[in-house]
C-alpha cells in the first residue's frame, strides 16, 4: 500500500488535486470565463484529505504503515457509507499499536486480490476485523518497541509504547523517528501475528472513547468525493432507457429520430450482456448528463416484455401463502425433534399471518458508475459494498478474465444494502466496451433507479404455537416466504439448513430465535415469483428488519391469548434453555446467550416503566431481538410509545427507547449514530414507506409518492448500550429490528386492534377500529 | 401591461364591424423629415423617457420570440383567434419605422388610434388609455422616440386571412366603445391621487389587463373597472376591493410591489407583471410610483378595509405552519408532498412573513377563482430578474406531474384559504402546462 | 453565454439555457459538493444559495439565474468554518454525508431567517431536506448550536462596538 498510495499521490499531483478548495478559489480568480478545476478521478480515497504519506514508510502488515514523519496510515477495505467504518477500524489498530490518533489517516483502497473478501454489510465490519486489526496493531507495536529500544540503548522489556512514542523511563523516541532512523522492514505472517500478545481491555485508550470521525470534515465542506463525483477526461455521459420488465425484455426496435434533435446527443447502444444482469437495457450517450436525460426521454424503444409484465404485489404475496401452505418446500433452519408431535397433541394451536410490503432503498446517491479500459485493465469507478461479488460478474459481462477488472473505491452516498448489488456497474462497463473502452459515466435518474431498485421483497410469514390444556407452550413454528437476494445474486454464499438444503440466511435471520418454547420449526421459502419479477435486495437489517414484525407481534398476541404479560412471557422463555442447548451461547460471539437478551429486555422494561398507566389511546409496545443474526448477536430490546387518533387513524410515535448489548462498543458516538439512524429506519418502514409491485415493476418512482421519514417525524429517543468487554458485534442494523413490531404492539395496547401488514396506514387503523367496534 | 390581451379585440372588432365609412375615414398626414439630433433638449428627452417607461412602450414594441429583437423595432408577437399579429417598428427609421411621422401624427395615433397614413390602428395599441395623455407628455414622448437609434426592420406580416380588412370594421368598434379625450382631474381628490389616476388610466394602461372585457373585447368600464382580467394565460387579479387576498393591498404594499417587484406580505410579481416593475416603474421618479400606489389604495378601499388585517395576518401565519411541524407521519400525503417540494421556501413563522419566503396564505394566487396563476408559477418558476430581484424559484415543470400539482393546489386551497375547493384540478394543470411552450428546465423526473 | 457569480466570482457558461444549475455547477464548473438526489426538488441534496436564499439547483435552469449570485457549499465560508459547518463537525452530524451539503446550505439560510429557531421552525424549513441515514436528531441539535454560536458572536461584536 505504500506503493499504492504513492501512485495515488502521483496521480494527484499530475491532476492538480493537491489544490485545496480554497486553493481552487484563489487559483481560479484570474479568469472569468469557463473555469473548472481539473480534479481527475483518483481512487484509494484518503481521509482526512491532505498530503499523502511521505515515502519509505514501515509496513509491518498489509493493513497499516508508519511514515518517517510519524503518520500512520490504515488501509480500509470496507465501504464508507456513513458508518464511519474507517475511523472505527483504524482505532482498533491505533489503540493496539499505541499510535498518536492525531497522526492517523485512513485509505479506502481499490480492489486487489491481496485484500481477500471485500464486502461491507450485515453489520459485520467491526466484528470481522476486530481480531485481525488488533493483531496487526500488535505487530507494528512489537517492531517499533524493539527498534525503539535499540535506538534508546535499552532492552525492549524496559520500554513501553504510548501515544506514538516508545518510552524508556525519562527517555523517549517517536514512531516517526524510529522509522526514519532504523528503517525497519520486518513483516509478519498471519500465523506469527496470531501469537503476538494483545493488550488487556483495561489498557485501551482509543477503543470505546470519543473520537471524531476522520471522514466527517470533508462531508461538511463539499470536498468528499463520492462515486458520482468521479471525473475522467474525455468521458461521455450515459443514461439507461429501462425496459418494461427487470428480466426477459427484448429490444425490437429503436428510433432516435427525436433524440437526435437534442443538443449533445451522441448515440444509443443496445446492450449485449453475457452476464444477463441488464437484459434489454439500452443506453443513451451524450456529451452532458442533461443532454442524456432529455435524449433518453426522447428515444423511442419497442420491447417484447418479459413474462412478469403483469405481476402485481398481491400475486407475489399469494404465491408466498401458497408456498407456506405446502409442507414440502423450503429449507428447515430449525426442525426440532418432536415439533410435529407437539402440534398433533396440542390442545390448541394459535396461528397468525403477517405480511410486509416492498420497501425501497432510496439511497440518496442514485446508482452510477464510470467504466473505461486503461492499459488493458477495465476500471470501474463507483461506490460499492461487495466488490468481491461483482468483479466476476463484470468480467463475465465484458468477457474478460477477472484479473482484468478493477474497482476503484469512492465514498457511498448511502448503501443500506443497495450497493451490495453491483448491477449498475455492468451497463457502464458494457457501454464503454461498445465505444472501444472510452470512459463512460453512467448515471441513473431517480426514477430509473427506483423502477428497478433491488427492493426488500414483500414477505408473508405464518407463525403458530401449540398450547396444552394449561396454556403451556409445547411447540412453535415460523414459516417465511420472500424473494431471496442471496440466491439470486450470490448463491454460493447461501448457508445449509438442518435438512442440508441451501437457504438465504438473509431472508430468514431473526426468525431463528433464542426463546425456549418447546420444539421449534423455522422454515424459509424462496418466493420464485418475487425472484423472477424483481431483483430482491439486501436492505438495511435484511430479514431481521421484517421477521420480528411477525415473531415479536406474535408473542404479544400469545401473551394476551393466554393471559400473561408480554414482557414476563418473553423473560420466562429467555432462560438459556432450548433443544440441544442452542440458546446457552458460545464463545466468543454469543457468550451468555439468551440470558443477555433477557438482561436488555429487563433493563428496557425498567426504563419505560412498563405497566405504568398512560393517557387514553396512548401506549407503549415492546419487542426484543438479537440484532442481525444468531451467529453475531447484538442483544436488543426496543420500545415505542404511540398515540392513536381514533378519528383519523393516524399513529404518532412519541418516543423510542432502545437498550442494546453489542459487546465492546468500539466507537460510542458512531454506535449511537448508527442506532439512531437504524431505529428511525424501523419507524419509517413501519409507518411511512412501503411500495408495491405494479405490472412487474416498482410503483413508486420518486418522493412525490414514496415518502420516507423526514425531520418533523422524529420522536424523542433514549438509547442505551450495556457496558461490556465482550467481543464487539455489529451496530449498523440492530437499531432497525425491534421498532416495527414494537409499534404494532403499541397500537394494540393503545386501541386494541392488531395490524398485521406493514406499513401501517391510517386507513388500515380506521378499518381495524371499525371492524372491532362492529364485533 | 397590455401585452397580448388585446389581440382578441381584433377579432371581435372585425366581427362587430359595420361600414361607418364617413366616420372611418381620416386623411393621411404629411411625411416629415426625421428630426435632427440636437433638436430636442436633454431635459425634454429625459421627460420623454419617463413617459415611455410609464407606458411600457418597449415591452410591446420589441420582439421577444425567436431570440428577441432590437429595442422598439416592433415585431412583438401577439396571438389572436384570427392568427398572430405583430407590433410596429416605432424607431425613427423613415422606411420601416416612424421616422417621418410628425409630432401631430404621433398625437393623433395615441389619442384617436389613427396611423399617419389615415388607417385605423388595432386596439391592441391601447389608445383607449393613451387618449388620456396630455399634449405635453406626448410631445416629450415624441422627443424621446425620435432620439432613439433607428432600426431598419420590417415586422412579420400579420396572420389575418386576406378577406378580412380591419380598417373600416375597426371604425365601427371605435364608435361603439372608444371615447377619446385627455384625462380630466377629479376635483374631489388631491393632486397625488389625480397624478396616480392620470398615469394608471392613461399611459400605464392598468385596466388593459386588470379590467374584464366584453364580448367584443372592450373593457367593461366603468361598471367592472379593475375587477380583474386576463393576460397571456395569467389571471390579472382585481385591483379594487374585490381583490380576494386576506390582507389589504395598502399603499405601502402597492408601492413596494410596483417599484421593486415584491410586496412584503403579498409576495413577488410574476408573469407579465414582473417587467412592469423591474423594467419600467423601477426607472421612473418614485413620486409617480407613489402616486399610482396612492390611487390604487383608494380604488381598493384600503383605508376602510385595513382594520381586519392584523387578525387576517395572524390567521395566515398560523395556516402557513400547518402540517409542517411535529410528527406528520402518515398524515395527509398531500401535506407530505407540500413539505418536500414547497415548504422549505414557503414556510413562515409568526408574526410576519420573511421577505423571500413568499407567504402563500396571503398570495393572490391561492385566492383567485382558478388555480391558473399558482400553476403557471409552479411550472415556470421565477428567474432572478423576476419578482424579488436576485432570487429565483425553480421550475417544477419536470418535477411535478399534473396530478402532483393538483394535489398541492387542492391542499393549499383547503388549508390556507377559507374558499371553496377548486374543481377539475388535474385537467386545469394539464391546460396550464400547455401554456408553457417548452419545458423551462431539463431536469429528470 | 450565461453569466452569473459563483462563490463571489464572475463565471460564464456556454450551455443550453434549460441546463439545470446543478449540472452546470457540477460538470461544467467542477464543484461537486452540490449533489444530485431526486432531480425533482424534493430531497434538498442539490441546495445552493441564489441571492442568499436556499434554492434547489436540480430544477433551476441556468437561464433563471442570469446575473444572480450563487453560493455553493464550497463557497459558504472561505475557510469552511461557517458556524453551521463547525456545529456539524462538532456534533458529528454526517453519516454517509451525501445530503449534508444541502442540509448545511439549507440550515445556513434558515438561520438568516430565524436566528434562534424553535423545533417547529426547524421542522418547517428543514422538512424539505431528506437524510436517508436519518441524522435528523443531530441536524436539529447542530442547528441550535450554530444558532447559539452565531448569536454569541454577534452580541460579542456589538458589545465590543
Amino acid at each position: 500500500m505504500g506503493r499504492l498510495e504513492r501512485i495515488a499521490a502521483e496521480q494527484d499531483r499530475a491532476a492538480g488535486r493537491g489544490l485545496s478548495r480554497r486553493g481552487f478559489l484563489s487559483a481560479a480568480a484570474g479568469s472569468t470565463l469557463l473555469f473548472g478545476f481539473a480534479r481527475q478521478t483518483k481512487a484509494a480515497q484518503l481521509y482526512p484529505p491532505g498530503a499523502p504519506l511521505p515515502p519509505e514508510e514501515f509496513e509491518p502488515t498489509i493493513w497499516c504503515s508508519v511514515a518517517p514523519d510519524g503518520t500512520v496510515n490504515v488501509n480500509i477495505i470496507r465501504a464508507e457509507m456513513g458508518q464511519h467504518i474507517g475511523t472505527a477500524l483504524a482505532r482498533i489498530i491505533a489503540d493496539e499499536m499505541e499510535a498518536d490518533w492525531d497522526k492517523v489517516k485512513i485509505t479506502y483502497v481499490d480492489t486487489d486480490p491481496k485484500w481477500g473478501l471485500m464486502v461491507t454489510g450485515g453489520s459485520w465490519s467491526v466484528w470481522m476485523t476486530w481480531d485481525v486489526f488488533r493483531q496487526a496493531g500488535a505487530a507494528a507495536r512489537t517492531v517499533l518497541v524493539e527498534e525503539g529500544a535499540k535506538l534508546l540503548g535499552v532492552t525492549p522489556e524496559k520500554c513501553v509504547a504510548r501515544n506514538g512514542m516508545v518510552i524508556a523511563g525519562a527517555r523517549s523516541i517517536s514512531f516517526g523517528d524510529i522509522v526514519a532512523q532504523a528503517k525497519p522492514v520486518r513483516s509478519f505472517t498471519p500465523d506469527q501475528m496470531k501469537n503476538l500478545p494483545l493488550k488487556p481491555a483495561s489498557d485501551r485508550r482509543l477503543i470505546g472513547k470519543e473520537v471524531k470521525a476522520l471522514d466527517i470534515p470533508s462531508k461538511t465542506d463539499g470536498t468528499a468525493i463520492y462515486g458520482i463525483d468521479a471525473k475522467i477526461d474525455g468521458m461521455v455521459y450515459g443514461r439507461p432507457k429501462m425496459p418494461p420488465t427487470r428480466y426477459g425484455s427484448k429490444v425490437v426496435s429503436v428510433d432516435d429520430s427525436v433524440a437526435k434533435k437534442v443538443r449533445g446527443y451522441l448515440r444509443y447502444i443496445v446492450l449485449d450482456d453475457p452476464s444477463d444482469t441488464v437484459p434489454g437495457w439500452v443506453v443513451v450517450l451524450a456529451s452532458s448528463y442533461p443532454a442524456a436525460i432529455r435524449a433518453t426521454d426522447a428515444l423511442k424503444v419497442e420491447w417484447t416484455p418479459g413474462k412478469t409484465a403483469h405481476v402485481m404485489e398481491k400475486d407475489i404475496l399469494d404465491h408466498g401463502r401458497m408456498q407456506i401452505d405446502g409442507s414440502d418446500g423450503g429449507t428447515m433452519i430449525f426442525n426440532d425433534r418432536g415439533v410435529d408431535d407437539a402440534f398433533k397433541r396440542a390442545h390448541r394451536v394459535v396461528e397468525r399471518e403477517y405480511t410486509c410490503a416492498s420497501v425501497m432503498h432510496y439511497q440518496l446517491e442514485p446508482m452510477n458508475a464510470i467504466a473505461r479500459l486503461k492499459d488493458g485493465i477495465w476500471e470501474i469507478h463507483c461506490g460499492n459494498q461487495w466488490q468481491t461479488l461483482f468483479l466476476p460478474v463484470i468480467a463475465k459481462s465484458l468477457a474478460v478474465p477477472e484479473s482484468k477488472v478493477k474497482m476503484m473505491s469512492y465514498l457511498l452516498g448511502g448503501g443500506f444494502g443497495r450497493r451490495l448489488n453491483g448491477d449498475y456497474a455492468v451497463p457502464a462497463a458494457l457501454t464503454s466496451k461498445a465505444i472501444g473502452g472510452k470512459p463512460v459515466k453512467l448515471i441513473l435518474t431517480r426514477s430509473d433507479d427506483m423502477m428497478f431498485d433491488s427492493i426488500r421483497s414483500p414477505s408473508v410469514q405464518t407463525v403458530r404455537v401449540a398450547l396444552d390444556e394449561k396454556n403451556t407452550l409445547i411447540g412453535m413454528q415460523h414459516h417465511a416466504a420472500a424473494g431471496w437476494p442471496t440466491q439470486v445474486m450470490a448463491a454460493a454464499f447461501m448457508q445449509k439448513g438442518v435438512d442440508g438444503k441451501p437457504y438465504d440466511q438473509f431472508a430468514i435471520a431473526g426468525a431463528d430465535h433464542w426463546y425456549d418454547c418447546g420444539p421449534v420449526r423455522v422454515r424459509a421459502l424462496s418466493n420464485d415469483l418475487a425472484n423472477d419479477t424483481f431483483r430482491p435486495g439486501w436492505l438495511r437489517s435484511v430479514s431481521s428488519g421484517w421477521t420480528p414484525w411477525a415473531a415479536e407481534q406474535f408473542w404479544d398476541e400469545i401473551a394476551h391469548e393466554i393471559g400473561r404479560d408480554p414482557v414476563e412471557l418473553r423473560l420466562s422463555m429467555l432462560n438459556g434453555g432450548g433443544q440441544d442447548g442452542r440458546n446457552k451461547g458460545e464463545a466468543p460471539d454469543s457468550v451468555g446467550g439468551a440470558l443477555r437478551q433477557a438482561a436488555v429486555l429487563k433493563r428496557l422494561a425498567q426504563k419505560v416503566e412498563w405497566g405504568k398507566p398512560l393517557p387514553k389511546d396512548t401506549a407503549i409496545g415492546i419487542a426484543t431481538t438479537f440484532g442481525q443474526e444468531r451467529g453475531m448477536p447484538t442483544w436488543t430490546a426496543g420500545a415505542v410509545r404511540v398515540r392513536v387518533d381514533r378519528k383519523t387513524g393516524i399513529v404518532t410515535c412519541e418516543k423510542i427507547w432502545l437498550v442494546l448489548d453489542a459487546g465492546t462498543v468500539v466507537d460510542p458516538d458512531g454506535a449511537m449514530a448508527q442506532t439512531e439512524g437504524g431505529a428511525l429506519w424501523g419507524l419509517s418502514m413501519a409507518l411511512c414507506e412501503g411500495s408495491e409491485i405494479v405490472d412487474g415493476v416498482c410503483k413508486d418512482r420518486n418522493l412525490d409518492t414514496y415518502t420516507p421519514l423526514r425531520i418533523a417525524d422524529v420522536p424523542e429517543m433514549d438509547i442505551e448500550f450495556v457496558e461490556s468487554t465482550e467481543k464487539p458485534m455489529g451496530l449498523g442494523e440492530p437499531g432497525v429490528t425491534t421498532i416495527g413490531a414494537a409499534i404494532g404492539n403499541a397500537i394494540f395496547n393503545a386501541v386494541g386492534v392488531r395490524l398485521r401488514h406493514q406499513p401501517v396506514r391510517p386507513a388500515d387503523v380506521l378499518a381495524a377500529l371499525k371492524e372491532k367496534s362492529s364485533t | 401591461m397590455i401585452k397580448r390581451i388585446l389581440a382578441i379585440i381584433v377579432g371581435a372588432g372585425i366581427a362587430g364591424g359595420a361600414g361607418f365609412l364617413w366616420y372611418a375615414w381620416y386623411p393621411a398626414l404629411p411625411k416629415v423629415a426625421p428630426p435632427q439630433p440636437g433638436q430636442f433638449s436633454a431635459a425634454k428627452i429625459e421627460r420623454g423617457r419617463i413617459v415611455a417607461a410609464e407606458s411600457y412602450c418597449v415591452e410591446c414594441h420589441t420582439r421577444q420570440d425567436i431570440g428577441g429583437g432590437p429595442r422598439l423595432a416592433g415585431d412583438y408577437k401577439m396571438v389572436s383567434p384570427f392568427g398572430a399579429i405583430y407590433s410596429s417598428n416605432i424607431t425613427p427609421d423613415p422606411e420601416t419605422g416612424i421616422g417621418n411621422w410628425s409630432e401631430e401624427a404621433l398625437r393623433r395615433a395615441l389619442r384617436y388610434g389613427i396611423s399617419r397614413d389615415g388607417s385605423h390602428l388595432l386596439p391592441a395599441f391601447v389608445y383607449d388609455h393613451f387618449t388620456k395623455m396630455t399634449d405635453a407628455d406626448i410631445s416629450d414622448l415624441y422627443a424621446w422616440i425620435m432620439s432613439q437609434p433607428a432600426v431598419h426592420m420590417t415586422r412579420r406580416p400579420n396572420g389575418f386571412p386576406l378577406s378580412i380588412s380591419p380598417r373600416f370594421t375597426l371604425a365601427g368598434w371605435k364608435l361603439l366603445y372608444f371615447r377619446p379625450g385627455v384625462y380630466q382631474p377629479d376635483p374631489k381628490h388631491d393632486a397625488m391621487w389625480n397624478r396616480g389616476a392620470y398615469l394608471a388610466e392613461g399611459a400605464a394602461h392598468c385596466g388593459a389587463c386588470h379590467t374584464p372585457r366584453g364580448l367584443l373585447g372592450a373593457e367593461k368600464v366603468p361598471d367592472e373597472m379593475y375587477d380583474g382580467g386576463a393576460v397571456d394565460g395569467w389571471i390579472a387579479p382585481p385591483l379594487n376591493d374585490k381583490n380576494p387576498t386576506p390582507v389589504v393591498w395598502t399603499e405601502d404594499e402597492l408601492y413596494d410591489y410596483l417599484r421593486n417587484g415584491v410586496a412584503p406580505l403579498h409576495g413577488p410579481a410574476g408573469g407579465p407583471m414582473s417587467p412592469v416593475a423591474h423594467d419600467f416603474l423601477a426607472t421612473v421618479p418614485e413620486e409617480d410610483v407613489h402616486a399610482i400606489a396612492h390611487y390604487f389604495a383608494d380604488v381598493d378601499h384600503a383605508a376602510q378595509r385595513v382594520g381586519g388585517d392584523k387578525a387576517a395576518l395572524r390567521t395566515a401565519m398560523e395556516q402557513s405552519k400547518r402540517d409542517l411541524a411535529g410528527s406528520v407521519l402518515s398524515t395527509d400525503p398531500d401535506a407530505r408532498l407540500y413539505q418536500g417540494a414547497c415548504a422549505a421556501c414557503h414556510y413562515n413563522a409568526a408574526p410576519m412573513p420573511v421577505l423571500g419566503r413568499p407567504e402563500l396564505a396571503l398570495n393572490n394566487a391561492l385566492w383567485l377563482d382558478e388555480p391558473t396563476n399558482l400553476y403557471l408559477v409552479m411550472l415556470r418558476g421565477l428567474t432572478a430578474e423576476e419578482g424579488q430581484s436576485g432570487v429565483a424559484m425553480p421550475s417544477f415543470y419536470n418535477a411535478l406531474s399534473d396530478h402532483d400539482m393538483a394535489r398541492i393546489a387542492a391542499y393549499l386551497r383547503r388549508t390556507r384559504t377559507t374558499l371553496p375547493p377548486w374543481t377539475d384540478l388535474d385537467k386545469k394543470a394539464a391546460e396550464a402546462r400547455k401554456l408553457v411552450e417548452e419545458p423551462p428546465v431539463n431536469s429528470s423526473h | 453565454m450565461i453569466k452569473f457569480k459563483l462563490n463571489g466570482r464572475d463565471v460564464s457558461l456556454d450551455v443550453p439555457e434549460d441546463t439545470p444549475l446543478l449540472w452546470a455547477i457540477r460538470d461544467d464548473l467542477g464543484l461537486t459538493g452540490t449533489k444530485f438526489g431526486c432531480g425533482v426538488g424534493q430531497c434538498g441534496a442539490c441546495t445552493v444559495h441564489v441571492g442568499g436564499r436556499a434554492t434547489r439547483s436540480c430544477i433551476t435552469p441556468v437561464s433563471a439565474i442570469e446575473d444572480a449570485e450563487v453560493t455553493t457549499i464550497e463557497g459558504l465560508d472561505p475557510a469552511g468554518d461557517h458556524p453551521v459547518q463547525e456545529a456539524w463537525r462538532d456534533i458529528q452530524v454526517p453519516q454517509c454525508g451525501y445530503c449534508q451539503s444541502g442540509q448545511i446550505m439549507q440550515a445556513a439560510s434558515l438561520l438568516k431567517d430565524y436566528p434562534s429557531p424553535t423545533d417547529e421552525e426547524i421542522d418547517g424549513v428543514m422538512g424539505g431536506s431528506l437524510c436517508r441515514c436519518m441524522t435528523y436528531i443531530r441536524i436539529r441539535k447542530a442547528i441550535k448550536q450554530a444558532a447559539a454560536a452565531m448569536q454569541s458572536k454577534n452580541s460579542g461584536e456589538t458589545s465590543n462596538g
